[in-house]
């Protein structure tokens, strides 16, 4: 009797494991992120620590950009777009999406998700992607909506991609509880604790494989890679290089985030050319690579990925050249440039990995060459008081170190903050490079990458307008029960439903 | 004895209220919020907007005239980052930090006393050398260190432990187990310094030479009289306590004040610094009055 049980068991068990791979593939898992989201208001999606947990989980945009294939922007609200003859842009909604909270999604919400957006009465960070638009809507019919933008938008369809929808009813001010039309509702959210967040029934798209998201916040990265090790939880998108020792669950990938010094080119002797080129070949960028930067770090000739539109395969990485950098600032010095002025490099404690050493290398390698360079660490928020305009009168020539962070697939979010005569971190002023950011911002398809890629070399070898440095890299663990490969996107959000269970 | 209590409310009222103007401006010093909540981005418009918005254009004198008026009214503000009532978002933190101060304190004045008096009673033996060079590095040892050493070894190598979070019973030990450590090691030491001085005192001869056993002169008759200082470092310990274990909090993700302060900080989210002080502020000053009272309990001369 007892070996026949055995047996059923055992035969109950072996039936079990055959039939596994079908009935597995759902379930719940637990995400461990560095940090909390303080709100999770849609129109804040476009945050990193809030974008990460609702953007297309719960609240879903018109379009969305492919950041696993190359098809560029692809249909979610709306089921295709085409401009007018006019210039404005007409979007064909998709029928049969219904909210968390019932209601049907149409033209109006569409509308008034957009006007929330523009409303004075909050401080929705998406605003930022309109400035200095004008954009008239209308409602065509229930599914078709018009968006008439002066000056002509020709990345609108791109834009939406940062528009989160919210039903008609939503009010202006910031909300607490999301509604959308994603795969996922807010089920609950204990502030310092955890947020989850359950897949609902009735949603348009396929049925996700995670059934349920529970969302940790530790600080710690070693802890974060802790609690995957042990089961506490099952991904973990950013933690420690040296905590990344695991073949089967660690793993690398290009983060988009580029760090580069930013030149202030209105001070001497950061004013001459040959100045900035001998910073720029001070620099031996490559033994950083796999020492102080995790191996599969890029070596950046732009602010943008290389899988940005228009980024330049010709523009080459200043090679480490000491000699030519030496040359270059002794035939400054007599044309009557002062390079011995002392440069101030700004950097941002805990901005990325190795900071401080990164930081103190380049500071040895810059005056190996001659430079006088002093290094000044200062928190968030004066960082942001030397990266950004107005720049403080009286100030000495500095260098800022940053961090830029674009997944978005086009130049426009970096080039015109960064580089344009009006950009609030722009470090100089020329009149062709704001000519090529306007016309590449107004021109579509190929004229569109011709533009930006002439920018980028232009920036680089002409102006040599700062010193770039990396495109990095983040590690992340992924538990091996999970199906799942982060992206260059995965920094500002991490869709529950390209996650699989094995 | 009210009228003692009634005395300390008043000087520590005083005493609030400067503090709290003094963070208000001192706060408003460190720069805009705007900065901070908007992406590095964001136009000089939409600064402007969020800084309308939230009332931060109007003259420093007429925030501070608005912030007076709504604590007047109980109403501590509104957090920036949250968009909800700072002083939610700071009570949801104090009481996790309350209890985790409460039990470790507990913890540590119970092991402490036992300890430190057992090395005092055999000055320069065995136990007092032994406990003396535990307390000397349970003084001196990192708390990170210690935070991350013990989940390497509670949590992944034995699993017996959670590695961080809130949730059960289990998830308190490590924490307490780290914020244990240095005040245990600090107040050992000064238990035992107090003892000694109490043992080799004329009242614990002649109960000796009565023939009482060691038991009852240590805990009855020594201990009472060598308490004084040790509550004075006691209450220290628990004040620092109390103002949020960041780096535990920080290591364990527990969701206690010490951080969300640090945080409130950083982001200049002014109307959570306030409150998160204010309540701070009110409890230690509870703490110090209950100290007061304990030393009237201990010892007759203040009392009478």
């Amino acid at each position: 009797m007892k070996r026949t049980m055995v047996f059923g068991a055992l035969m109950a068990a072996s039936l079990t494991a055959g039939i596994s791979p079908a009935a597995a593939g759902s379930g719940p898992i637990k995400i461990v992120l560095a940090e909390e989201a303080d709100l999770l208001e849609p129109c804040m999606a476009t945050r990193s620590n809030i974008g990460r947990i609702i953007m297309e989980n719960v609240s879903e945009t018109l379009t969305e950009l492919d950041v696993r294939g190359k098809k560029g922007v692809m249909p979610r609200l709306a089921e295709k777009w085409e401009q007018n003859t006019d210039g404005s842009w007409r979007f064909h909604l998709r029928h049969g999406v219904t909210f968390s909270n019932g209601t049907t999604f149409d033209a109006k919400d569409v509308k008034h998700s957009f006007e929330r957006i523009m409303s004075p009465k909050n401080a929705c960070e998406s605003r930022r992607y309109f400035g200095g638009m004008n954009v008239a809507i209308n409602i065509v019919d229930d599914y078709t909506i018009d968006f008439k933008v002066d000056p002509a938008q020709p990345i609108l369809p791109l834009l939406m991609s940062l528009v989160t929808i919210v039903p008609e009813e939503t009010p202006l001010e910031f909300i607490r509880e999301p509604i959308g039309t994603g795969p996922y509702k807010l089920s609950n959210w204990t502030p310092g604790q955890q947020i989850v967040l359950s897949a609902r029934g009735g949603y348009w798209g396929e049925k996700p494989q995670v059934t349920q998201a529970t969302y940790l916040f530790r600080a710690d990265p070693a802890v974060r890679a802790a609690m995957v090790q042990t089961g506490e939880a099952d991904l973990s998108p950013s933690i420690s290089q040296l905590d990344a020792t695991n073949t089967k669950t660690d793993f690398s990938y290009l983060d988009s985030e580029t760090v580069y010094l930013r030149i202030d080119h209105n001070i001497a002797p950061l004013n001459d050319v040959r100045v900035r080129k001998a910073l720029n070949l001070a620099i031996d960028r490559q033994a950083f690579v796999g020492s102080l930067v995790p191996d599969g770090a890029v070596l950046a000739t732009a602010l943008v990925p290389p899988t940005t539109l228009g980024w330049n395969p010709d523009v080459k990485v200043f090679p480490f050249d000491p000699d030519g950098a030496k040359k270059l600032l002794a035939e400054a010095k007599a044309a009557g440039v002062p390079v011995e002025t002392p440069i101030t490099i700004i950097a941002r404690t805990a901005n990325f990995p190795n900071v401080t050493e990164i930081m103190e290398a380049i500071q040895a390698q810059l005056q190996d060459v001659g430079f006088k360079v002093d290094l000044k660490f200062v928190e968030v928020a004066e960082h942001e008081g030397y990266y950004s305009k107005p720049f403080k009168e009286g100030r000495g020539p500095i260098l800022v170190a940053a961090s830029h962070d674009n997944s978005k697939g086009d130049p426009s979010f970096t080039m015109f903050f960064k580089y344009a005569s009006k950009g609030t971190q722009a470090g100089f002023s020329d009149p062709k490079v704001d000519d090529l950011i306007q016309r590449a911002t107004a021109a579509v398809g190929d004229e569109r990458a011709k533009l930006w890629s002439q920018l980028i070399a232009y920036l680089h070898d002409d102006v040599v307008a700062d010193v770039l440095l990396f495109h990095m890299v983040g590690f992340s663990r992924v538990s091996e029960r999970l199906d799942f490969k982060p992206t260059i996107a995965t920094n500002s959000m991490l869709q529950l439903s390209e996650i699989g269970i094995k | 004895m009210l009228s003692f209590i009634r005395k300390r409310s008043l000087s520590s009222l005083i005493s609030l209220i400067g503090l709290l103007v003094l963070v208000f401006f001192l706060s408003r010093l460190t720069g805009d919020p705007a900065a901070l909540f908007l992406p590095v981005e964001a136009s000089a418009e939409m600064k402007q907007q969020f800084r309308e918005l939230h009332g931060l254009n109007d003259p420093l004198l007429v925030q501070f005239g608005h912030y007076v008026g709504s604590v007047m009214t109980g109403d501590l503000g509104e957090s920036l980052r949250k968009a909800r009532p700072a002083l939610d978002v700071v009570l949801e933190a104090f009481i996790w930090t309350l209890w985790l101060a409460a039990i470790t304190m507990s913890l540590v004045a119970v092991a402490a006393i036992v300890v430190g008096s057992l090395a005092a009673f055999r000055s320069g033996g065995f136990f007092d050398r032994f406990s003396s060079m535990i307390s000397l590095i349970g003084a001196s040892v990192p708390d990170f260190w210690l935070a991350i050493v013990a989940i390497v070894v509670f949590s992944i190598q034995l699993a017996w432990l959670p590695t961080s979070g809130t949730g059960s019973v289990l998830h308190w030990i490590l924490p307490i187990a780290v914020l244990f450590v240095r005040p245990f090691g600090i107040i050992v030491q000064v238990v035992r310094g107090s003892m000694i001085g109490a043992l080799s005192s004329a009242y614990v001869k002649t109960a000796r030479a009565k023939g009482v056993k060691a038991g009852p002169i240590i805990f009855v008759h020594a201990l009472r009289n060598a308490m004084l200082p040790v509550i004075t470092v006691m209450g220290d310990q628990a004040a620092s306590l109390l103002n949020g274990a960041v780096i535990v909090e920080t290591i364990f993700g527990f969701p206690g004040v010490g951080k969300l302060m640090i945080d409130s900080i950083l982001q200049r989210d002014f109307n959570v610094v306030l409150a998160a002080i204010l309540v701070t502020a009110i409890a230690i000053f509870i703490m110090n009055v209950l100290i007061d009272l304990a030393y009237a309990l201990l010892d007759p001369r203040i009392r009478h």
